[in-house]
């Protein structure tokens, strides 16, 4: 609007000038757009961020509550199979199996989700070893028979693992 | 109607102040208000260059009996100056420059004052070209302190013939040449235009006498012909004497009518002697 004021006046814009302005406005229009977005945005985030966190920490907390049972499912296992199975049994059991040529050397007994047999047996030759692995792995007491190292030279030296069938022996 | 906005209008002449409140409604302008104060001979007299108001008291109490007959309240007025107090010439503004810093230029050359001491405004005519005025400042203040004086509030400040001449060029004649004589107390502004264009526009000092009519109507007809060979053209008068004007120079066989014309009653004077009143439109 024109004016003659004396006051000084602010500059009028060239149309140029209003072009840029307009320019900017707009630009600013869609920075604002923008941000406005990528606020939704990690707002969405933030929420998913949340949520994931409360189903980390409820599963974390169902995880921590099944090795607890899982523990005190091991250890009634244990106890059950010590109470089951004592080592005056299962040294029986296997001294049954044992032919007259093969010496049992060495014992242990691993009580855990399952009992766990590991020996070094003595054998005069390779045909008594053989036969007591033979036996082992008929037997309905002993289990998932597996032959470690052996030494075949003359005498048989050999270490073996089987499990102790819980089954049978309940 | 609903009024949007209403706004006031203080228009100085050598005879007198006038006063107006516009409001501006969904459709229309409307003139609410009218007043008028006369001046003592000799109180005001518009000029470019020297002190326009002899007796401050006398324009300072015309402005004060305008405003109470008004009652603006806190309403904002423009002061529309009187013509002859200004330097207005149409100019065509190369593109790609700054118009005012042009229009700026141009006239320094032609002030009898220093460029430094004038305030500059455009009018935009078409499309590279304006009517561009210069007044001097200390002219301005002058009319600025006196309605400060008198308690308005000034909102900005016009020309009272770019103010007339902006009413009039919102509405076409029609014809292929029209000249608008706009009539100060003091000066007289003609403009011409033809196919919707603004081709000349001269101010000069009335010469008040039995053969003013025919002498305006002779400036008339060369200012029409600066906007080119053509037709008789067609004439539009506002301002004080325009009735009479019109009256004339139809009776000579001119075609003549008056600038504007106001719907309804109110008014003490025909509207087209008040051409204070473009700046309604303006």
């Amino acid at each position: 609007m024109r004016d003659f004021s004396s006051r000084p006046r602010a500059r009028r814009l060239e149309p140029r000038e209003w072009a840029w302005l307009a320019v900017g406005a707009l630009a600013v229009l869609l920075s604002a757009g923008t941000a406005w977005d990528a606020w939704r945005d990690n707002r969405a985030a933030v929420v998913r961020v949340a949520t994931v966190r409360a189903e980390r920490d409820a599963a974390g907390a169902r995880l921590r509550a099944l090795e607890s049972q899982v523990r005190r499912d091991s250890m009634g296992n244990q106890a059950w199979l010590t109470l089951e199975a004592p080592p005056p049994r299962v040294v029986a059991d296997l001294a049954e199996l044992l032919p007259p040529e093969v010496r049992l050397e060495q014992l242990s007994l691993k009580y855990g989700t399952r009992l766990e047999v590991e020996m070094t047996v003595s054998a005069r030759d390779a045909a008594a070893y053989d036969l007591f692995l033979e036996r082992l792995g008929a037997s309905p007491r002993f289990g998932e028979v597996s032959p470690g190292e052996e030494n075949r030279a003359g005498e048989v030296k050999a270490q073996v693992r089987a499990a102790y069938r819980e089954e049978d022996a309940r | 109607m609903r009024t949007l906005r209403t706004r006031a209008l203080v228009a100085f002449d050598r005879t007198g102040v006038a006063g107006a409140l516009v409001s501006q409604g969904l459709g229309a302008r409307r003139l609410r208000a009218f007043a008028q104060a006369p001046l003592p001979a000799g109180a005001l007299s518009p000029s470019p260059f020297e002190a326009n108001l002899a007796d401050p008291t006398a324009v300072r109490a015309a402005l004060s009996q305008v405003r109470d007959a008004l009652a603006p309240g806190a309403t904002g007025a423009c002061l529309l100056l009187p013509a002859g107090v200004a330097r207005i010439v149409l100019m065509e503004v190369p593109s790609g420059t700054e118009a005012e810093g042009y229009a700026r230029f141009r006239l320094a050359s032609s002030l009898p004052y220093s460029a430094a001491e004038a305030v500059v405004d455009l009018m935009p005519v078409g499309p590279g070209r304006v009517v561009a005025a210069a007044v001097r400042r200390s002219v301005v203040q002058e009319y600025e302190r006196a309605a400060e004086a008198a308690g308005w509030r000034q909102s900005r400040l016009d020309l009272a013939p770019l103010a007339a001449l902006t009413g009039l060029l919102r509405e076409s004649t029609g014809a292929a040449r029209t000249v608008d004589v706009i009539l100060g107390d003091a000066a007289v502004t003609l403009s011409a235009h033809a196919e919707g264009q603004l081709r000349a526009y001269r101010t000069r000092w009335r010469d008040a006498g039995p053969g003013e009519a025919a002498w305006l109507a002779a400036e008339a007809h060369r200012t029409a012909d600066l906007a080119g060979e053509g037709t008789a053209p067609r004439l539009r008068v506002v301002g004080p004497g325009a009735s009479g004007f019109v009256q004339a120079w139809t009776a000579a066989g001119l075609s003549a009518s008056p600038g504007w014309m106001l719907e309804g009653h109110g008014l003490p004077v025909a509207a087209a002697e008040l051409s204070c009143l473009g700046g309604m439109v303006g």
